[in-house]
């Protein structure tokens, strides 16, 4: 297991969830990792941390100064806010779009001149191909990062790829807390497993394998592409007569 | 009248959507002609618009003998419309060769026979700064599945991607080339699928069953073949003469969603 030894990678958002499933699973394939988030360091956290909040572009130059040279920067650190563009407040377009779209833009900005050459892995969304209810400004910034990870994969080839993959219902926090708040959350749960193929949510480590193939040697002819990994949700058709 | 002047072949002229297509080409000014494999066609009965031409879209001899036909009547094409089609209601384990075959013969081989002899009347209708007008049916079903209707889901991945290769080939010769892709459209073969087995939905009523799918589209409804005619008119008319190559999703937003949860 070592398809990432001698490289350095900056991993945001690796607290928890996702973030963490990629820091854990870039560890044992031999990277040398650090990760951030805002706040201090989690207790028990495998690898460097740095405290930053990828929104802010003065912090993450500053952060980026003091990591220097890196080979992958995988763009993780992201936040949902559930509603309808009438119902969200500025304060929300800030919070989702500050740390989903100019976040990933702050730190993409501030890394590329330092690594040279390497591989950028983004963490958009099957929400920024598809619409969720609700989610309006967390739909947006995942189609934002989509383009971005288009936009640099043309001009910073061919030292820098950039590849973005699309999660969909991955067992986190998040996807628990929107169970709890159904009618029927065994219900819900139930129907929502219907409709993966492969009968089960995804696991951060799902998402973390991916990463690991994308950021390393093996996917040295993939870049600007969206790499939809949801157990098969997103093939089939909102519509399925046997649910209904 | 935005089709005053222009003749139009519209294979499945006869079916669900078909006959839209003919009598809203006919409004608009059209002289039309509908192929079909019968002049009763899918839905059994007769039929007030577009002069019927018997029509296997498989068979080579019978699509060159429909085109000769219009040819000594007209001399010319404007416009035309593959909505021939055919729906098996199967996985693939429980599909047949022959209904594989049969999947393919209809949908995809007879877009590319019709098309192929069409061409030579498509060109005499694009001259001096007109162009002439191919739509092809695709589906939303070529972008993402259905359950149990794997053979039809690849023909219409098939004709999409034939609708992209004739737009760069003829597109040189005035001749565009689109697709329109229906979601649930209220057609014979929309019923058939709701009675069918292959839907995994048997011991609920019909009704039950159409009112759980129109709760899943943002619009609350499906569509009428009215609706599909609309952008059919519009992609066969001059207004659409810069636009080729293109998928055209018309579903009443089904596909712009993320599955929906029981939540």
């Amino acid at each position: 297991m070592t398809r990432l030894a001698g490289k350095r990678a900056f991993v945001t958002g690796g607290r928890q969830g996702i973030g963490r499933g990629i820091v854990e699973a870039f560890l044992a394939e031999g990277a040398e990792v650090i990760t951030c988030g805002r706040g201090p360091a989690p207790d028990g956290l495998p690898c460097a941390w740095q405290s930053l909040d990828v929104a802010d572009p003065d912090q993450v130059n500053d952060v980026a100064q003091t990591i220097g040279k890196i080979d992958i920067l995988v763009n993780n650190a992201g936040v949902q806010v559930e509603r309808t563009v009438t119902d969200s407040t500025d304060a929300d377009w800030d919070a989702v779009m500050g740390v989903n779209a100019r976040g990933v833009f702050n730190t993409c900005r501030a890394f590329i001149p330092l690594m040279g050459s390497g591989a950028i892995v983004n963490i958009g969304s099957i929400s920024g191909r598809h619409a969720d209810p609700s989610m309006a400004l967390y739909n947006a910034s995942k189609a934002f990062v989509h383009g971005l990870t288009r936009s640099i994969a043309v001009d910073h080839g061919p030292d820098i790829r950039c590849n973005a993959i699309c999660p969909g219902w991955i067992e986190t926090g998040m996807l628990e807390a929107g169970f709890a708040l159904a009618r029927e959350p065994e219900k819900a749960r139930a129907d929502a497993l219907a409709r993966h193929p492969v009968r089960r949510f995804g696991r951060p480590e799902d998402i973390a394998a991916m990463a690991v193939w994308l950021a390393s040697d093996e996917a040295a002819f993939a870049t600007g592409q969206m790499f939809t990994v949801d157990g098969g949700m997103t093939a089939a058709s909102p519509i399925q007569p046997g649910l209904l | 009248m935005r089709l005053k002047g222009k003749t139009a072949f519209v294979t499945g002229g006869r079916g669900g959507i078909g006959r839209a297509i003919c009598a809203r080409f006919e409004a608009e000014g059209a002289q039309v002609f509908a192929g079909d494999l019968s002049d009763t066609g899918s839905l059994d009965r007769a039929a007030a618009h577009g002069q019927y031409v018997a029509l296997d879209v498989a068979d080579e001899a019978a699509v060159k003998a429909a085109m000769a036909h219009i040819e000594a009547q007209v001399g010319k094409l404007d416009i035309l419309v593959n909505a021939a089609g055919i729906e098996i209601e199967k996985t693939i384990e429980d599909t047949s060769l022959d209904e594989w075959n049969r999947s393919f013969a209809v949908n995809v081989t007879g877009t590319f026979l019709t098309s192929k002899h069409a061409l030579p009347l498509l060109r005499k209708a694009a001259r001096d700064g007109a162009t002439a007008s191919l739509i092809n049916f695709g589906s939303y079903d070529g972008f993402i599945a259905d359950p149990g209707l794997a053979a039809y889901c690849a023909t219409k991945g098939a004709v999409h991607a034939l609708t992209r290769a004739m737009a760069c080939d003829h597109g040189p010769e005035g001749i565009r080339v689109n697709a329109i892709c229906p979601g649930y459209i209220d057609t014979p073969m929309l019923q058939s699928f709701f009675e069918g087995d292959g839907s995994g939905a048997a011991g609920k009523t019909i009704d039950q069953l159409q009112q759980a799918v129109r709760d899943v589209h943002p619009m609350r409804s499906y569509g009428t073949p009215e609706d599909i005619a609309n952008l059919v008119t519009w992609l066969a008319s001059d207004e659409a003469r810069y636009a080729s190559g293109q998928l055209w999703v018309l579903d009443g937003g089904l596909s712009a969603q993320v599955q929906q949860m029981r939540l």
